[in-house]
């Protein structure tokens, strides 16, 4: 029992936060912080799957998220809300909070399916060749997006805005808040479970040794095929809410910069971590955030210097400087990453009395 | 129960192995001797159904096993339904899990009562059992290679393929390995085994095959090719 305190504590936190979200206490800014802070999590760890505990390379995880957030985003507009693409919405509108969580699933499995399609041709290759298949499947999902007119092409799509307004006229709650936080936690849920499930071993097996775990009768090909659906269909959940959370979705949002991101979290968390790679999820969100402030700072702080010409701003796209160093630096001296493929309880040993991740 | 007719394999364009033909028993322990490059653990690669790149692709001939042919089968299925796996070359243990882990994770196929395997690994290689917790990469090479037997045992196999257990072992152990060996057969496990010794495998073997640059040269009992002057000149080192 007290094992489950986490599941217990995290409850309470999260009840606490959307209290403390609905008395006004945090404004927007903090909120959406709040709310990236939950969908990296999911994203970093379904990269994790993959990435940590099956030891393949994936590049572009942020393709699936991209398939999640517009599929998510079609079927609730289709859904809950009037538009010029569907006309008159299928359900009634107040029954958005309700049927919310069938979208982000159908968004999940359409993701989980173009991983499959991925997956099917590259898994007879291995390493170095799935790296540059996923590349190519990131931009080729980009590309499909793009040029489909219809959903708006390059300029995007938006509409989830006016579901999100339904909800809110249900009952006055931060229902984006509500869903990252409840998806976050069936993500950690489901990788803990299934990484501590026979097939779980099966994926660690695959990570080990492909050969010896043929020879235990591990059916590897299966195995990796299911952890790369598993892994894409929770990236196309992450990029559901993404695209709820922020009312509009772009196809240029869901690039190889986005992909990137993903690989320094697992990297910075620990490859086939999962507490090491939420935290780093956390961090990571925190760090990018207060880069928005950190470099006008330093930007003002070097023009009073004097240091840098005039003419010559510090902008934000120092940020895309930034995080590719990190993982450079973390390649050069911790390559393990912070917690390596140790959970947290391995280096807290007293933390095994509330909470056990194997 | 296994046999092997007019096997030939390649790697990709090059041809590994020109048609060989073998049958094993049940109950039986046969050895396939030769030097460096002969086939042998091509031949047990193709029997164990892997996967290319690292093995062969079947390209005529028939693997018979239980007189059903296995050239569709996977290797999965090879170690789940036929029960048959294989100890490969250089161990291939998982080093950075326990020897408890090790074990357990090889009984994939049959999650069932790996408690009982367990006592009966732990009941052939005490050691193993002293060292349960520890990871097996710190293991010494003798007890690696227990592991590697032991984890093939989990799997709850009725036959065994062994790619040179006895590399890289002192000789003191390498004895030991094959009594173990031996003792299992008494209780009823198949083996196949590549060996590098060749003395050493014949005379534990119940018969042999000689394999030479992808062919067998000769085949007989274990006394027999002992006894063959020729053998003795080109694997025996001599008189």
């Amino acid at each position: 029992m007290q094992r489950r305190a986490i599941n217990l504590f995290f409850l309470i936190a999260a009840a606490g936060l959307v209290l403390a979200t609905k008395e006004g206490f945090f404004d927007q800014y903090i909120l959406t912080v709040f709310m990236f802070m939950g969908i990296n999590i999911i994203f970093a760890t379904s990269l994790n799957l993959v990435n940590g505990y099956m030891g393949e390379f994936s590049c572009g995880h942020a393709g699936f998220m991209c398939v999640g957030a517009y599929v998510g985003s079609l079927l609730s507009v289709a859904f809950f809300s009037s538009s010029k693409l569907f006309g008159d919405p299928l359900f009634p509108p107040e029954l958005a909070p309700v049927l919310f969580p069938l979208v982000l699933l159908l968004a999940s499995l359409a993701a989980a399916m173009f991983g499959l399609i991925v997956a099917l041709p590259s898994f007879h290759t291995r390493d170095d060749y799935l790296a540059i298949i996923t590349i190519a499947a990131n931009y080729i999902i980009i590309s499909i997006v793009e040029n489909i007119d219809a959903i708006g092409g390059p300029r995007g799509f938006s509409g989830m805005k006016r579901v999100i307004n339904s909800m809110t006229d249900v009952a006055d709650l931060p229902w984006m808040l509500i869903w990252v936080l409840l998806g976050a936690f069936v993500c950690i849920t489901f990788l803990y479970r299934l990484m501590t499930s026979t097939y779980g071993k099966g994926i660690s097996a695959v990570c080990q040794n492909e050969v010896a775990a043929e020879i235990m009768g591990v059916n590897t090909n299966k195995v990796k095929i299911i952890a790369f659906m598993v892994s894409s269909g929770l990236a196309g959940l992450s990029g559901a809410l993404y695209a709820h959370v922020y009312g509009y979705v772009n196809a240029q949002a869901f690039n190889i910069l986005k992909s990137t991101e993903g690989l320094v979290m697992v990297y910075l968390g620990g490859m086939g971590s999962l507490s090491g790679v939420v935290l780093a999820a956390i961090a990571f969100t925190l760090m990018v955030e207060s880069l928005r402030f950190i470099i006008p700072a330093v930007n003002d702080l070097l023009h009073a210097g004097g240091l840098l010409p005039a003419a010559f701003e510090l902008s934000q796209i120092w940020k895309w400087v930034i995080i590719p160093l990190i993982l450079i630096l973390l390649m050069q001296f911790r390559p393990e990453g912070l917690l390596g493929n140790k959970e947290l309880t391995h280096v807290f040993p007293r933390l095994k009395r509330w909470v056990s991740f194997k | 129960m296994l046999s092997v007719t007019n096997l030939k394999a390649a790697y990709g364009k090059i041809e590994a192995l020109h048609g060989i033909s073998f049958h094993v028993e049940r109950g039986e322990i046969v050895t396939l001797i030769g030097s460096n490059g002969a086939g042998k653990s091509t031949t047990l690669k193709a029997l164990m159904r892997l996967k290319p790149p690292e093995s062969p692709i079947v390209t005529d001939g028939d693997i018979l096993f239980n007189g059903e042919s296995i050239l569709n089968t996977e290797a999965h299925n090879v170690v789940g339904k036929l029960r048959m796996t294989l100890v490969p070359e250089g161990r291939q243990i998982f080093g950075n899990l326990t020897v408890l882990e090790n074990l357990t994770l090889a009984s994939w196929s049959n999650p069932g009562d790996s408690r009982r395997d367990l006592d009966h690994v732990c009941g052939i290689f005490p050691r193993l059992a002293e060292r349960m917790k520890q990871r097996s990469d710190t293991l010494s090479g003798g007890e690696q290679q227990m592991l590697a037997v032991g984890r093939a045992l989990m799997s709850k196999c009725s036959e065994l393929l062994l790619d040179e257990p006895t590399m890289g072992l002192a000789a003191l152990l390498m004895y030991e390995m094959f009594r173990t060996l031996k003792k299992l057969n008494e209780e009823g496990l198949t083996i196949v085994v590549v060996e590098q010794n060749a003395r050493l495998a014949l005379n534990m073997a119940d018969r042999g095959y000689v394999l030479d640059t992808g062919e067998i040269v000769a085949e007989g009992t274990g006394a027999d090719l002992l006894r063959s002057p020729e053998i003795k000149a080109a694997y025996l080192g001599g008189a």
